[in-house]
């Protein structure tokens, strides 16, 4: 791979580089494995933004019922609902696509990623289907 | 010139990254089964799908579960700030810099599982 130089001659791979992180939204020019790249790091910076949210919000706990219940009854309104298919979405993406990135990463399977990758969608798709069903319908 | 990232390449791909990709990986795997089983108890087998107050006390009681939501928050903690590096990692900065940042993943790590466990703590304290 010929690359230029960047930091002590190290490659310069990435999208970061060659676009900017506003160059991780443009899809002109990618391949499916440049996509599912990006979609796993825009997936993973998705979580972690929920992860300290969703530690924020757990310290309502110590306030006491009043809060915490209170809070329980605005988090079962649909818009919430919604965010909770977004996130149950996001999941289902990044921790299915993760394990292509893994076997693919580790030397297994090579030759079938993009039929992973694909799979990887299509389940997630239909799980996060019968999810929102779930999460809308209460049963 | 820069290419595009090919299919399959590691999130922080060389040879001084390769233990932390199978670290990820690693931890990757716990969280599946921790987020799965975290999933499942906290919203799947909830009516609701939320627990109410009384139950969340309940349900922090018991020991075995304060295990798994503590490994639960160490693994989700770790594999999202290794993910976090990667990303970082991609801007081409110094050596140096990149050693900051994994210096600072660190510090903000220790400080979001001290707080997790000092949150589950006081929970527990002010019921």
């Amino acid at each position: 791979m010929a690359s230029t130089p960047v930091g002590r001659g190290r490659p310069a791979t990435g999208p970061a580089r060659r676009r900017g992180i506003l160059g991780w939204f443009d899809p002109r020019g990618r391949r499916l494995g440049g996509l599912a790249f990006i979609l796993n790091r825009l997936t993973g910076l998705g979580l972690v933004v929920y992860l300290y949210l969703h530690l924020m919000i757990l310290s309502m706990l110590v306030q006491g019922p009043n809060a915490w219940d209170d809070f329980v009854d605005i988090a079962l309104s649909p818009p919430f609902l919604a965010l909770d298919v977004l996130l149950l979405t996001g999941m289902l993406i990044h921790g299915l696509n993760g394990i292509r990135v893994g076997l693919v990463g580790l030397g297994f399977v090579a030759s079938r990623q993009k039929a992973l990758f694909i799979a990887a969608l299509v389940i997630a798709a239909v799980v996060a289907l019968v999810g929102a069903l779930r999460i809308f319908g209460g049963e | 010139m820069a290419t595009e990232p090919r299919p399959g390449d590691r999130p922080d791909a060389g040879p001084r990254n390769a233990p932390v990709f199978v670290f990820q990986v690693i931890s990757g795997v716990g969280l599946l089964v921790l987020l799965g089983l975290h999933m499942v108890a906290q919203h799947f087998i909830v009516p609701t799908g939320l627990r109410f107050y009384a139950d969340v006390i309940e349900w922090l009681r018991n020991p075995v579960m304060i295990v798994l939501e503590v490994a639960f928050l160490v693994f989700v903690t770790y594999h999202a700030l290794v993910g976090v590096r990667a990303i970082l990692f991609d801007f081409g900065f110094s050596e140096r810099t990149e050693r900051r940042i994994t210096l600072v993943m660190w510090v903000v790590g220790i400080v979001t599982i001290v707080y997790g466990v000092a949150l589950f703590a006081a929970i527990l304290g002010a019921a």
